[in-house]
């Protein structure tokens, strides 16, 4: 794609200049440092440099990688639910929606309008004994009795859901919105099935779509802190909290680091893994 | 929650529809509107519960009664709003900030005359994305604490500004894709500087794009806790990472009223703005 154009370089380098400046300082450095001190040997209050992967070998062991586990586990099983969730929402805004598309969507963006902790801590008092899910499921015939999720995974899962869907709703919708309905009508013209159509035309053509949205939720997902800690009761630890006590706690930055380094490198790892299972991921964010 | 299954339909609603089509269709609309519930029902309860008495000043599960009593605390409580004028304050910088940045970024995604370039920066641009933020948080404070930089409201700003420039950088670039080359070289053609067609062929161009970039900063700005709660010191404190203290004792239902009420500001501003667009003129 490059263009035969008249060399205008100066503007050019100050184009891209000013970004990579700006965030070299500001966010690679940092991340660098990050790194550095993850080969480190803590001290009181600060980190001695040198390089032994002692914390590593602290962080992948006991506990800790226990926390590391469950956060990788916590992460595939929310992003799961929150795609299943998302692909029927996003289909019928692009498929079903008509006129009122715009309107569909933009409900499923209200959200972003109002407090994130605000609408976590909501779900406290709706999840509570007495509260109204435990009505609404009752009058459902769904569940029995007292509801007692708060301060569970189970809270722990709805919260996260909850809080990721939009971002799983959008991406897929917008792929969905660009397949033209011609394919959906071919397929059932040539006697596909609703079934084979969905296998066949739907979940291919939504695949790019699909791997945004699990690339928008399972990584921040893998850092995820208010959410276990405001519906989970802060028990079942997270590497985000873990991470958070290393720094502001404990004072153990050179373990906090290495725990980071191994957030990132669990981030990188799903990356891989969608670049390899999507081609044409230039279609993120798009 | 059920498990909904669901299925590819065709949108031929003149023709006969499949034995199962409407089926279908029920099912894709009711699970839709189970969505909006459960994606709604949260903030109805913070709108409801703003309005509860509680119990000794703490906001409780069981409603126990109705009071307009917590909004005018909310508006006196002093520490509160110091922790909104600093987030307003914070929100509008890293806006600015990360229009400048994100939109030199996304530009130079889409004009760099270098492949290469193009691709390095895009590389970098999704990095940006995916870095979660609680790593973000933790590697600016070290970061901080070892070059000896003090916390203040400028390194706050800085620190919320990577997500921001990336999500900017993503709608200029995208905008700017469907910008004509054909507008530049004929500004060029017609003896306009290259500033001069930034300003007036670009930029007029890329107005929506802008506009989006800036509320969407601004908005992730104001709500954000994670990084922020790591760069916050006693005299800068946000709303988010005030209230996010705050739970630690039991919050108050003044807590729930200021952002109902502050949500509220927001919406209406959004719709008037929304509104003088579409009466400012044609959009390009």
């Amino acid at each position: 794609m490059s263009r035969p154009t008249a060399p205008r370089r100066r503007g050019d380098h100050v184009l891209a200049g000013i970004p990579v400046a700006w965030l070299v300082v500001f966010f690679l450095a940092p991340l660098g440092f990050t790194v550095v001190y993850s080969f480190g040997v803590s001290t009181f209050g600060g980190v001695r440099l040198g390089f032994s992967f002692d914390n590593y070998r602290t962080a992948l062991s006991g506990i800790y990688l226990k926390t590391f586990l469950a956060t990788a586990r916590y992460a595939v099983i929310s992003c799961v639910l929150c795609i299943a969730a998302a692909l029927p929402v996003a289909y019928f805004i692009a498929r079903r929606a008509g006129r009122h598309k715009t309107l569909a969507l933009a409900i499923v963006l209200i959200p972003y309008l109002t407090s994130f902790l605000v609408r976590v801590m909501s779900w406290q008092i709706l999840l509570a004994r007495g509260g109204a899910a435990e009505h609404l499921l009752n009058a459902l015939g769904l569940h029995a009795g007292p509801l007692d999720v708060l301060d569970t995974r189970t809270a722990v899962y709805i919260g996260t859901v909850y809080a990721y869907l939009p971002i799983a709703i959008v991406p897929i919708y917008v792929v969905l919105d660009r397949v033209p309905a011609e394919l959906f009508e071919a397929s059932h013209d040539l006697g596909g099935s609703r079934l084979k159509t969905f296998v066949h035309v739907t979940l291919p053509m939504s695949r790019p779509g699909i791997a945004t949205a699990v690339l928008l939720t399972a990584v921040p997902m893998l850092g995820e802190l208010v959410i276990p800690q405001l519906l989970g009761g802060g028990k079942g630890l997270f590497m985000g909290q873990a991470i958070s006590s290393q720094y502001l706690k404990s004072q153990n930055y050179a373990l906090g680091s290495a725990m980071a380094v191994l957030v990132l490198a669990a981030v990188t790892a799903i990356v891989a893994i969608l670049a390899r299972l999507t081609k044409g991921f230039d279609e993120v964010g798009g | 929650m059920s498990a909904g299954r669901m299925s590819a339909g065709e949108r031929t609603p003149r023709r006969r529809m499949p034995r199962s089509g409407r089926g279908w269709t029920i099912g894709l609309s009711a699970w839709f509107a189970v969505a909006v519930v459960f994606l709604l029902a949260p903030i109805v309860a913070a709108f409801v519960y703003s309005f509860n008495v509680g119990t000794l000043g703490k906001q409780t599960a069981t409603f126990t009664g109705w009071t307009l009593d917590w909004y005018p605390i909310a508006w006196q409580d002093d520490s509160l709003r110091r922790s909104v004028t600093t987030s307003l304050e914070v929100a509008c910088w890293v806006a600015v900030l990360g229009l400048v940045v994100g939109g030199t970024l996304g530009l130079a995604l889409v004009r760099h005359p270098s492949a290469r370039v193009r691709r390095l920066l895009s590389g970098l641009t999704y990095i940006l994305l995916i870095v979660p933020e609680t790593v973000i948080g933790v590697s600016l404070l070290l970061f901080y604490a070892q070059t000896t930089i003090p916390l203040s409201m400028a390194t706050l700003v800085a620190g919320q500004t990577p997500v921001v420039i990336s999500v900017v950088a993503l709608i200029i670039r995208s905008r700017a894709l469907t910008l004509d080359r054909g507008l530049e070289e004929a500004s060029a053609d017609l003896g306009a500087g290259r500033l001069q067609t930034l300003v007036f062929v670009v930029l007029p161009h890329l107005a929506p794009a802008i506009a989006a970039g800036a509320l969407m900063s601004y908005a992730f700005s104001f709500d954000n806790l994670v990084i922020s709660t790591f760069l916050t010191t006693p005299e800068v404190g946000t709303l988010p990472v005030y209230l996010y203290g705050s739970l630690q004792y039991g919050p108050s239902p003044a807590v729930y009223a200021a952002t109902t009420a502050i949500s509220v500001v927001t919406i209406i501003g959004l719709g008037l703005a929304l509104l003088v667009m579409r009466i400012g003129g044609r959009r390009v």
